[in-house]
């Protein structure tokens, strides 16, 4: 280990990190007033939530959880954020309030106004996901504002629902509203509404959905005027710089754990999907200088043709920093006051605003698990090992012959978990970015889709072996009840999950197709769109599994006998990549043989 | 509550963690009786017995005897069940432990499913495929059965879970392995997901099927043995077990349906609540429960407490599912014994950590020496320290100073006085979430609403949570502090039956959806009438969960008969609108409706106990002592302290004050005015929230 410099040796700007100086240095708070005001702003934001999800029109917000929302200040800097949301919107709101504030600093801001943006130059997602804003005035003074980012089911383009498999820009994906008065001083802007109205194929919803936004940031408002009326405004705004202050100092605490140094990994993944045999390189290179930590993303790969860009770096290295600094206590800014983003123009990860965007995701979850990779080295203790990195299954589309209609499957991708320093990796989750999204039931499946689902289990010796195993991905077999397209997104088959410390990677993602009638397997791609299945053909999918932790042949061969009496782990991989020699009948452990294995195994090791 | 065998008295027996309460009630007299005992986790009656005995009711004088217990729950929690195995389709053994595959913590790296209750290599794959209209795909493969059976015997299995795909839609593959594998391991506890629940979503109905088995002997076991104890001991009545949909069911089916009983004792409270709610002519009541390390709150509606359908034991983040109606409750991790502390920031904080019943809080003088939450209420004396537990035990004040001194006033440079009054103030804002999350956050408004407060906390604190959320009227029941054991005597004997049903709504023919709820509800009536209720006593209430087309919500939709007549479909799809409407604000005249389960709530009625009238005085007030009490916003006060045994119907107390009795004190602040009803509630009207 590295020797520590000192907090004060660091930049002039850093922040005090012990507890008492940074007392000393925020201004006397009442300590009961304090808890209530905290309660109170966890309250405002849940209270925001549960309203949104009540009044909107579409499902998407309740059922997937794909809306960020928050209390922000006055400068744009995230006081409080809902817990609910999916984990890659990490106090994402920020920029959208910034770049309000510089494009109205003539016009300013009234009470009443509210302001639209799905802008992919600030938001740097498909263009669906919409935000909603308000200003929050006491006493003629600008405060906060109540912000509310959802998914908006359609906002025209050239595909059903404006995510298009195969847009190649942004105007292809649907109409921007950048940063656009809807109502100003409460009076709302007509031409505007027709506008949004006219494009979308689902005015009703649309509008629905905007009206369930705008009435979450007015009970913001109202909510947090509440709170300044009770306590007074100096009092709540001291108790926040406090909060901000106690994430910073636990942010802090968190980094000055991790030895000061230039940590960096990197990856490939495996293509666009437009050029299939060129691999997009991503990097990640973090630099720990006392409590401060830079992550910088120069490295990665100029912006691709396809749809994997986007402009969301900011979210994905919060969302990684969080992980490994403050990842139980409720999101505000304060806890990212000691992160720098550097992030250049141009990768794909900061595309140009132009750039289709539709499948932004998969360089996500690669990148915030590159974050923890390039980490494991300083906080060995403290990261998991690879993941299996990737969003969503095969989407079938087509037309349901028992109705008539036209159906497309949207099923989560659940793979094996990277091992921990000091236990197994968790089976068959979702992935970085998703967090509380949920696999959709094998009966729910069948019964609004046309298919069968032959195996849904888990997928023995996926899980990379070592002295803690990598998680298992799952055997996912499905027959299509009629002719329909398959279109694949899987990814990262080229650099498979990591394993950490001599522990192997985990297996990748695998996919193939029994055909109706021939029984043979043949080769599914992995990344395409639609490619033909016919009624009765079988898809299997095999998931990916977790890196494991630490060497194979170190692992307690009492955890290996009861991963194959388990069925984990198969007889001949607990010989050939743990070396534990195992009774084909009672599983007894051959401890003669296990011992030379394992010496053998060593050796070659080079340990 | 006259009966022709002349046995007069109904009782209620609540097991908790620490005690065992007993609420004994004669009808012909009117007269209650309150007993607790230690509990006694060996063996469970003996607990029990004791309270019968120190109640000075003979158990030959009992008509019924109503029992809730934390076995259930204990036996999950500590994973103390029977060696149990799982039995599913070919290709689903996995289920079980895939679960959804999601990772409820979002940032946390090292989140852990909870681990399954069958290892793996007990769960069984047998050959059976039905499609999910319960047509059958691949029949049923009995050697496969066969293997199971001697698998089971070679693990010494003492339980089997039996759970094929889409068994909601058709039981008979089910049946018939039940069937065989009962016939050959006789000893072994076999229930099926289709007898516990008929709703989709394998993982789920997995999970309640499994956990049911897990719990299923040791249950069996415990309630046989009570019966026998009762017998012996000359009790001829009825004996009804809670379940946490807040009815109670009979013996023989709780053996085989143990997993509705997890929740049993604090739903028993909110039956209660809703009860005395209904008394008063409060249609909006809030049931809130203050106990030692939680505090739960139940949103009730028209004498209804709000049931969920699925209910998490150990909550959503690393709990079980379970497919089981339960009454919603939402709790939060503050009671008396919750600890006040100062974090490393210098923050003041109160719970979640607890000093539970050992340790217990600092003036308890048994080893504690944390600040809690009841150290608090002691020294501003809204305790009283010479009547606690109505005298029997002594309170040790001078610790509890000493301790809120060194760990809190000091340390933040507050008064005692401040230091104890904030301990108070952040433990209310506290449990103010639960309210608020049944409430304010629902889109229910408080200002319509009646809050019930019970448990040991519940009347020390209720008025300024309700005075915080602007609740304007708060009422505290009859022995608050065994309320649970109270509610169960109110309780019916309820049948929740559920299939799931997948179709457009209106149907072109509603022969389908008629013949489901004619199964229903005859199996309903069958269990009734097999608990003794008498047919006029029975009321079915029959509803559809529907959603629009593309939605996965449902609201749950009464339709108002027993069957769906076709004329009432258009009804019944606008009461459905009207449904979603009052919750989401809007409804689509235009999208098409579906129903996804039909459920039928069997309930059969029982004469509940009548709380007597009080008589009034004709003049005169009630008498009072006074005492030196902490009130906000006065400080300390001669504070008038009235004992609740005093009190008579229409007496007017206005606050500050406090009302004694046995096992609680009831808090009133500076205007808030008490009215005692006729039946003996305290009914408060919350000083500036009227």
């Amino acid at each position: 280990m590295m020797n520590k410099n000192s907090a004060s040796g660091n930049a002039a700007k850093a922040k005090p990190i012990t507890a008492a100086s940074a007392e000393a240095a925020h201004e006397r708070v009442d300590p009961i007033t304090l808890e209530v005001v905290r309660n109170g702003l966890v309250a405002l934001v849940v209270e925001m939530t549960e309203n949104l999800i009540r009044t909107a029109y579409s499902p998407i917000a309740a059922e997937i959880k794909d809306f960020s929302i928050g209390l922000l200040d006055a400068a744009g800097d995230a006081i409080a954020q809902a817990p609910d949301g999916v984990p890659m919107f990490c106090a994402d709101l920020n920029t959208a309030i910034k770049k309000g504030l510089v494009l109205f600093k003539d016009e300013g801001f009234q009470p009443g106004d509210i302001i639209l943006s799905n802008d992919t130059e600030t938001n740097g997602q498909h263009v669906n996901n919409m935000v909603a804003y308000a200003p929050i005035f006491a006493e003629g003074v600008l405060l906060a504002f109540a912000a509310v980012r959802s998914h908006w089911i359609d906002v025209g383009g050239m595909a059903v629902g404006s995510i298009a498999n195969n847009s190649r820009d942004v105007f292809s994906e649907g109409i921007q509203l950048p940063f656009v008065k809807v109502y100003r001083a409460g009076v709302p802007d007509e031409g505007l509404l027709r506008i949004i109205r006219t494009n979308t194929r689902f005015p009703e919803l649309v509008m629905g959905d905007m009206r369930a936004q705008i009435s979450a940031c007015r009970l913001g408002e109202r909510r947090f005027l509440d709170l300044i009326g009770r306590y007074r405004r100096e009092t709540v705004m001291a108790c926040i710089r406090r909060i901000w202050d106690e994430a910073e100092v636990l942010a802090r605490r968190a980094v000055e754990r991790i030895p000061d140094g230039v940590y960096e990994a990197s990856c490939r993944m495996d293509n666009d999907g437009l050029t299939l045999d060129s691999p997009i390189p991503l990097k990640v290179k973090i630099t720990v200088a006392g409590s401060d930590m830079s992550i910088d993303f120069s490295g990665m790969s100029p912006q691709v043709a396809g749809p994997y860009n986007s402009r969301a770096s900011e979210t994905i290295a919060r969302v990684g920093f969080k992980c490994v600094t403050t990842p139980h206590l409720p999101t505000n800014e304060g806890a990212f006051r000691n992160l720098k983003i550097i992030s250049p123009e141009g990768t794909i990860l900061k595309a140009h605003p132009n750039a289709p965007m539709s499948l932004f995701n998969m360089a996500v979850v690669s990148t915030i698990d590159l974050i923890l990779r390039a980490l494991h080295p300083a906080l060995p203790e403290c990261i998991t090992a690879g993941n299996s990195d990737n969003i969503g299954l095969s989407n079938l589309i087509g037309i349901d012959p028992r109705t008539g209609k036209l159906f497309q499957t949207f099923v989560p991708y659940i793979g094996g978990w990277g091992a921990r320093p000091s236990g197994d990796g968790t089976n068959a989750v979702v992935s970085l970015a998703q967090g509380d999204v949920r696999f959709l039931p094998v009966e729910v499946h069948e019964t609004v889709d046309p298919v069968r689902v032959r195996e849904f289990a888990l997928r023995p010796d996926s899980g990379g072996a070592g002295t803690w195993r990598g998680g298992l991905g799952v055997v996912f077999v499905r027959e299509v009840l009629t002719h329909c397209s398959y279109n694949g997104r899987y990814e990262r088959t080229l650099d498979p999950p990591w394993g950490f410390d001599g522990g192997k990677p985990g297996e990748i993602t695998r996919t193939s197709v029994v055909r109706a009638g021939e029984g043979r397997e043949a080769a599914l791609p992995l990344k395409c769109e639609d490619f033909a299945l016919e009624e009765g053909d079988i898809e299997c999918l095999h998931t990916a599994g977790g890196g494991g932790f630490g060497p194979p042949w170190a692992r307690d061969s009492e955890h290996v006998r009861r991963d194959v009496v388990g069925g984990y782990v198969s007889l001949g991989a607990a010989r050939e990549q743990y070396g534990v020699a195992l009774d084909p009948l009672t599983f007894a452990v051959d401890q003669a043989a296990t011992l030379n294995l394992r010496e053998a195994m060593r050796h070659a090791s080079g340990d | 509550m006259q009966t022709v065998t002349g046995r007069h008295t109904v009782a209620g027996v609540d097991i908790g963690g620490t005690f065992t309460d007993f609420v004994g009630f004669n009808s012909a007299s009117g007269e209650l009786v309150v007993t607790k005992a230690r509990t006694t986790p060996r063996e469970l009656t003996v607990g029990i017995l004791d309270c019968v005995r120190k109640s000075g009711i003979s158990l030959a004088a009992l008509e019924t005897l109503f029992h809730g217990s934390t076995l259930v729950i204990n036996a999950i929690i500590e994973r103390t069940g029977a060696r149990t195995g799982l039995v599913t389709t070919r290709g689903f053994r996995d289920i079980l432990e895939i679960g959804r595959g999601n990772r409820p913590d979002n940032y946390d790296i090292f989140y852990q499913k909870p681990a399954p209750f069958v290892p793996r290599e007990w769960r069984f794959e047998v050959g059976e495929r039905l499609a999910c209209d319960g047509a059958v795909v691949t029949p049923l493969s009995v050697a496969d059965l066969d293997r199971v059976i001697e698998a089971a015997r070679a693990q010494d299995l003492q339980a089997l879970a039996v759970c094929f795909l889409h068994a909601y839609a058709n039981a008979a593959h089910e049946e018939s392995a039940r069937e065989h594998l009962q016939a050959a391991l006789p000893g072994v506890y076999v229930c099926t997901s289709s007898e516990v629940s008929r709703e989709w979503r394998e993982f789920e109905r997995t999970s309640t099927t499994v956990l049911n088995a897990f719990v299923g002997p040791k249950v069996e076991q415990y309630v046989s043995r009570l019966e026998a104890v009762a017998a012996a001991g000359g009790f001829a009545g009825r004996l009804y077990l809670m379940q946490s949909s807040g009815g109670v069911m009979t013996t023989a089916r709780a053996k085989r349906y143990p997993v509705a009983m997890v929740e049993s004792g604090p739903v028993a409270g909110m039956i209660g609540a809703a009860h005395v709610g209904s008394l008063i002519g409060a249609n909006l009541v809030i049931g809130f429960d203050m106990g030692g390390t939680t505090a739960k709150a139940s949103l009730i509606e028209d004498g209804t407490p709000k049931i969920t359908q699925t209910y998490y034991v150990n909550g959503y983040v690393r709990g079980h599912p379970l497919q089981v109606p339960t009454i919603e409750i939402v709790e939060v991790g503050t009671g008396g014994g919750s600890l006040a502390w100062i974090d490393d920031l210098g923050a003041l904080k109160v719970g979640p950590r607890s000093a539970g019943a050992e340790p217990g809080p600092v003036c308890f003088a048994s080893g504690g020496t944390e600040p809690t939450v009841t150290d608090a209420n002691v020294i501003l004396g809204r305790i009283n320290a010479e009547r606690y537990l109505g005298g029997e035990m002594a309170l040790d004040v001078a610790a509890a100073r000493a301790s809120i001194l060194s760990k809190v006033a000091i340390p933040l440079g507050l008064s005692l006085d401040d230091a104890a009054a904030g301990i108070l103030t952040i433990a209310n804002s506290n449990m103010a979430l639960a309210v608020r999350g049944i409430t304010i956050e629902k889109g229910v408004d408080p200002r319509q609403a009646t809050m019930v407060a019970f448990g040991g906390g519940g009347p020390l604190q209720a008025v300024a949570i309700a005075r915080d959320i602007g609740i304007p009227r708060v009422l505290i029941p009859t022995l608050p502090s065994c309320f649970s054991a109270l509610g169960m005597l109110l309780a019916d004997v309820r049948h929740d039956l559920v299939r799931t049903h997948v179709r457009a709504f209106p149907p072109e023919d509603t022969a389908d959806l008629n013949r489901i709820f004619d199964e229903l509800r005859s199996e309903g009536i069958a269990r009734l009438a097999a608990a003794g209720i008498a047919g006029a006593d029975i009321d079915c209430a029959c509803s559809l969960d529907l959603r629009y087309m593309g939605q996965q919500w449902t609201l749950t939709t009464p339709i108002g008969a027993e069957r769906v007549a076709d004329e009432a479909c258009a009804q019944i799809r606008q009461a459905f609108n009207r449904l979603y409407e009052a919750r989401f604000g809007h409804s689509f005249a235009d999208i098409r409706t579906e129903v996804v389960n039909l459920r039928v709530v069997a309930s059969g009625r029982r004469p509940k106990p009548g709380f007597p009238r009080l008589a009034c005085r004709a003049h005169g007030a009630p008498a009072y002592l006074t005492r030196r009490v902490h009130v906000d916003g006065l400080g300390h006060v001669e504070c008038p302290v009235f004992r609740r045994e005093d009190l008579l119907a229409l007496d007017r107390i206005v606050g500050p004050a406090l009302v004694e009795e046995g096992n609680a004190t009831t808090v009133l602040g500076e205007g808030d005015a008490l009215e005692v009803t006729e039946h003996g509630f305290l009914l408060i009207q919350v000083k500036g929230r009227e």
